[in-house]
This record gives C-alpha cells, structure tokens and sequence, in this order.
C-alpha cells in the first residue's frame, strides 16, 4: 500500500539564515502514531508547518494522498489544509468566541464561503461540531468562551476542531508542552482515541520521552534538521538519548 | 550605529548654539541698551529672523555644519552624550559605565541646560507678565465678562439645545460615514498584514496619505469646505469626516497590528480560505476595542464640531461665535453652559460603554 505522506529531500532556510531543515526524507503510512522528538530549534515545528504548508518549504517534494503537495496554491491549498488538519502547543482557539464556535471553525472548508460569513451553518454541521465536541469529553461546555477554559480543556476543542475537519492526518506541534502531566496524558489519549478509532494518521511533535514510549507506534528524531533515528520508541537506548539530545542531556520522566 | 548617533547629536548642538546666540543678545539688550551697544541691527530676536530670514537660513546651515564637527569631536573625546544614551554602542563603552547618575553625565547636564534654557526663551517670547494678570482695569473688565457668564439668560436655552442637538448630529454622521471607510483602509495601513513585496509600497503610500490628511486640522478642512459648500452643518460633517477616517484608520490599523498571530494559525489550518480568516481569526480579536475606539472618536468628533461650528461649521459653535461677537454674555454663558454639559455627559457615556467592553 502506498504510504499517505511522502517527504522527498525537504529543506527550509529562513530569511535570516537559519538551516531549518535538511535534506529530510521520510515515510508514513496510513493509521501510524508518528512521533518527532528532538531539542528546541532542532527543527521539528518547521517540519510540521511545511506539511500543511503554514510554512513554505525551500525544497524538495511532498506527496500527501498520492498528489504533489508542496507546490499547491489557492483553493487546493485550503483543500490540502481541509484534509490535513493541525493543533498547536499554544492551542491558537479564537478567544472571545464561544466553543462550539470554535469547533465550528473545522467546516470552513467544507461550507461555501459566503454562507459561513453569515453564519449559516447546516444542521449536519452543527450536530457534527456538538457530536466531537462530546467526543473529547467537553460537551456541555458548548457555550462557554473558549479563553475562559483551562489549558488542557483549550486544548481538547482544538481536538474536537481539528476532528471537525474529517481530516485524513492530523498534526500535532507539541499538543501538552503548555500542560501539567496529568492533563497532558488526558489529551494524548484523546489523540490515541482519534488514531485508533476514527482511523486518523498523526504526527506528533513531543519532548517527554516517557509519553513516546507510550503513546508512539514509530519515533523519528531531529537534530540541526537532519533525521537522525528512526524506529519502534523502545530501540531508544542511552546512546541514542545522548546522540539526539547531546552528551550532558538527562532524561526527565513525566508519570 | 555612530552615524545616527552624531546626527542626532549635531541636531542637538545646532538648538544649543542657537539658544546661546540668541539668549547672549537677548542678555545684552537686557543690561546694556542696544543703542548704546552699537549694533542693534545684529540683535537677534523674533524681529530679526522675519527681516534677515535668508541669512538666518545660511547662518543656521553653517552652525549644523559646526554642530556636527562638535558632534563628531564629542564623539572622540568619548563624552556620554544624549546620542550614545539614544543608540547605544556596546562594543565602544562596556554596559558597566554607561549609566552614571544623570547629573554627573554629559548628556545630564547638556539636557538640563536645554530645558532650563528653553523655559527662560518661552517665558520671554509669550511675554508672560504677572503685572498683566494683575492689572486692576484689565481684572475688572474680566469680572464684567465673568458675571455675564455667570448669570445665564435661559430664554436662550430652547435654542442652545436645538443647535447643539445639531452638532451631536453633525459629529454622529462623520463618524457614521468614516467608519466603514477607515475600516477598508485599515487593513492596508496595519503593518503585520501589508507584509509582502507587493504590498509594502501600497502601506507606505497610504501611511504617508493618512498621516498629512490627519496632520491638517479639522478646523483647517472646515475652512476649505466652507469655501467648498458653503457655509453651514454640511461643512462642518465633511470636515469631521475627513479628519475622522484619518484617525480611526490608524487606530484601527494599530489595533489590527497587536492581533495574536495564533488564532490566525487555527483558522488557517482549517482550510480556511483568506476572507474567513479575516472574519473568524482577526475580526472577533479587534470588534470589542474597535466599538471602543468609534465610541471615543464620536466623543471626540462632538467636542471638535463645537469648535469647527466656530468657523462656520454649523451647530452649537456657529451660535456661540454671533453672540461672542455682540458681547452678549449671559447668552454666551448660557450656550457655555450647555456645551459644557453635554461634552461632560458624551465623556460620561463613552467612558462608562468603553469601561463595560473590556
């Protein structure tokens, strides 16, 4: 079977001269629970944003679903986003707006333009919104603003968005790093549940060792934007740890 | 950066040697009379820079090219000038001893002089006297004018509301009609959207445009428009309009500048094609502080249409300046009175919407 996504010699310098990524190659198949690892600025963030092209890559190629993906504009570009949907580690919800609002957002690309900009939203629409926001265990919250929520409730209807979205893959820019440990295991497994049992491939960008070796079915790891493992999450041993993370690097366990 | 620095520098040497030239003559006149001093033709005063107006534009040229050799030789002599506080060089003086008390500093001192300078020219050039506050023929003919004003003929007062139920209208329609205006331009004057190649000559344009329309004083566009259509209400509103779309183009634009970034990331990823990020990412982000500013501005507007009224703006000031012209003060105190209540009840208003929006 082909894989869903398919990165080709991706690179990325910035304007101001930063090597984000180089030369990165990589795989992944239908239904995986991908996780990056690497330190800050090892170029993890940049990778994700290339793929739903929040960033735009510098060079190589992407194939997400069997099409060239890194050349698209216009209309196909909010249709590849449409299909690849995205969370974020500072949750990025629109404050001051109710959550079912919120989680309504995961239609605009499905809905016509103008009908969304004067809120007429279907039914379907409405009760699929309703229905994943349930879905993420916050249900009764539809009418709260979302700013006025904790972290990690923030972070569980940027879930519920991004489900809203039917997206074939879903990418995850360190979804707990602004959450305590115990909040942070409840929404990886709202990411696990979403893997699992709506078949959903994620990409997920993570620091805490300990939640890679629970949650990951493979792990790649980034240093100065070149891959530099890659594998099952139990083959990282402590010469792998010191080789991603540097010599003087210590584990941190999150329970 | 040492060139800014100098620049900056030599601009201020060049206001330090004129206050010198200046207060030194001035000093002169004072103590000695300037007959006797022999060369009245070169004491300078305001006089003098309207009569030898192209050789004080020469003179001035030749002291910035002195100022700027001082500039350049304080900077060799390694002097804490206002300039290195302003841009600082960490390579040329460590961080350490670059903050003595500012008394002990060059720059200190250099200030201080200006400031105290500077008051004693302002002192002079306003002619501000106490033998003139206190003069017993001027204080009375001031008491006359008080008691008028003081004692209110009211029989004017069905007239004082009407027209200033005109100006609040005057101020309401400019406002009305800049708003959906300076809501448009704003988008094209906020920096952080207007960030491409394409765009950014477009943002200079429009800032440059925003900037002088709003520099020209809405009583100046009163002016205009009364030669345009006339005296009367509807120069006055086209003169608030104008003046209006200006500012609340950049207010407007400065609000969309603090807009956080990630809301717009969220939306983005949903597909969302750019006019439904503007409306579900920016537009819940600014709606709140821009009702607030609108609020303000049509507060602002109702003060300024009472003095644009002044010129033939129409409303409550066009009815002030025919009695102020008579000397009629108990009118005059009666529309003082009203304006005054409503600029303080408008205040009231807007404060107290812009406080429950926060």
């Amino acid at each position: 079977m082909n894989p869903l996504l398919s990165i080709k010699n991706l690179s990325k310098v910035y304007p101001s001269g930063v090597r984000a990524l180089n030369n990165v190659s990589l795989d992944v198949a239908h239904g995986e629970f991908l996780v990056i690892i690497g330190l800050s600025g090892s170029g993890k963030t940049t990778l994700l944003r290339c793929l739903n092209r929040l960033t735009d890559p510098g060079g190589g190629e992407i194939y997400f679903d069997g099409a060239r993906a890194d050349q698209l504009t216009g209309p196909a570009l909010n249709d590849l986003r449409r299909r690849v949907a995205m969370i974020f580690q500072t949750f990025n919800l629109v404050p001051r707006r109710s959550v079912i609002a919120n989680v309504l957002a995961g239609r605009l690309g499905h809905v016509s333009v103008w009908k969304s900009l004067l809120g007429l939203f279907s039914e379907t629409d409405r009760a699929l919104a309703q229905h994943y926001l349930e879905l993420v265990g916050i249900g009764e919250k539809a009418n709260s603003r979302a700013d006025q929520l904790s972290g990690g409730q923030q972070q569980r209807v940027a879930i519920a968005r991004a489900l809203c979205q039917q997206p074939k893959l879903l990418l995850a820019d360190e979804p707990v790093a602004s959450l305590d440990p115990a909040t942070a295991h409840v929404v990886m497994d709202y990411l696990r549940k979403a893997n699992r049992e709506l078949g959903i491939t994620v990409i997920c960008n993570l620091h805490f060792l300990s939640l890679v070796r629970e949650y990951a079915t493979r792990v790649v790891a980034l240093r100065a934007g070149e891959i530099v493992f890659q594998g099952h999450p139990s083959e990282i041993n402590e010469d792998w740890f010191k080789q991603i993370y540097g010599e003087a690097a210590r584990e941190v366990h999150v329970r | 950066m040492s060139a800014k620095r100098i620049i900056f520098d030599s601009v201020l040497f060049l206001y330090t040697l004129v206050l010198l030239a200046y207060g030194s003559t001035q000093l002169a006149i004072a103590f000695a009379p300037a007959p006797a001093f022999g060369l009245s033709d070169l004491v300078i005063d305001q006089e003098f820079f309207v009569r030898r107006f192209p050789e004080v534009v020469t003179g001035v040229g030749v002291l910035w090219a002195l100022a700027a050799l001082l500039a350049a030789f304080a900077y060799k002599l390694n002097l804490l000038t206002t300039g290195e506080i302003l841009f600082p060089n960490r390579q040329r003086r460590p961080p350490a001893e670059a903050n003595p008390h500012f008394l002990r500093s060059f720059w200190g001192l250099h200030l201080l002089f200006l400031f105290l300078a500077t008051l004693a020219m302002s002192l002079q050039v306003t002619e501000a006297s106490f033998y003139e506050l206190f003069d017993r023929e001027g204080l009375s003919g001031a008491w006359r004018l008080w008691l008028g004003l003081t004692h209110p003929n009211f029989s004017l007062l069905a007239k004082a509301i009407t027209e200033a139920i005109e100006t609040i209208l005057i101020a309401f329609l400019a406002t009305v009609i800049a708003i959906p205006v300076a809501f448009f331009l704003a988008f094209f004057c906020a920096k952080n959207i207007m960030n491409n190649r394409v765009a950014f000559p477009f943002y200079v344009l429009l800032r440059v445009f925003m900037n002088v329309s709003r520099s020209v004083e809405p009583l100046i566009w009163a002016l205009i428009f009364t030669v345009w259509v006339g005296v009367g209400p509807f120069a006055g509103m086209l003169a608030l309009t104008i003046h209006s779309i200006a500012s609340l183009a950049k207010y407007y634009s400065e609000i969309l500048e603090g807009v956080a970034d990630g809301p717009i990331d969220g939306i983005r990823s949903t597909g969302a094609n750019a006019v439904q990020v503007v409306w579900f990412a920016i537009v819940p982000q600014i709606i709140l502080p821009y009702i607030g500013m609108t609020i303000y501005r049509w507060d602002t507007n109702v003060r300024m249409a009472t003095v644009i009224g002044l010129v033939g703006g129409g409303g409550i000031g066009t009815l002030l300046i025919q009695y102020q012209g008579q000397a009629m003060w108990p009118e005059v105190g009666c529309i003082i009175l009203v304006i005054a209540v409503i600029v303080w009840l408008m205040d009231l208003a807007s404060a107290y919407v812009r406080e429950a929006l926060k």
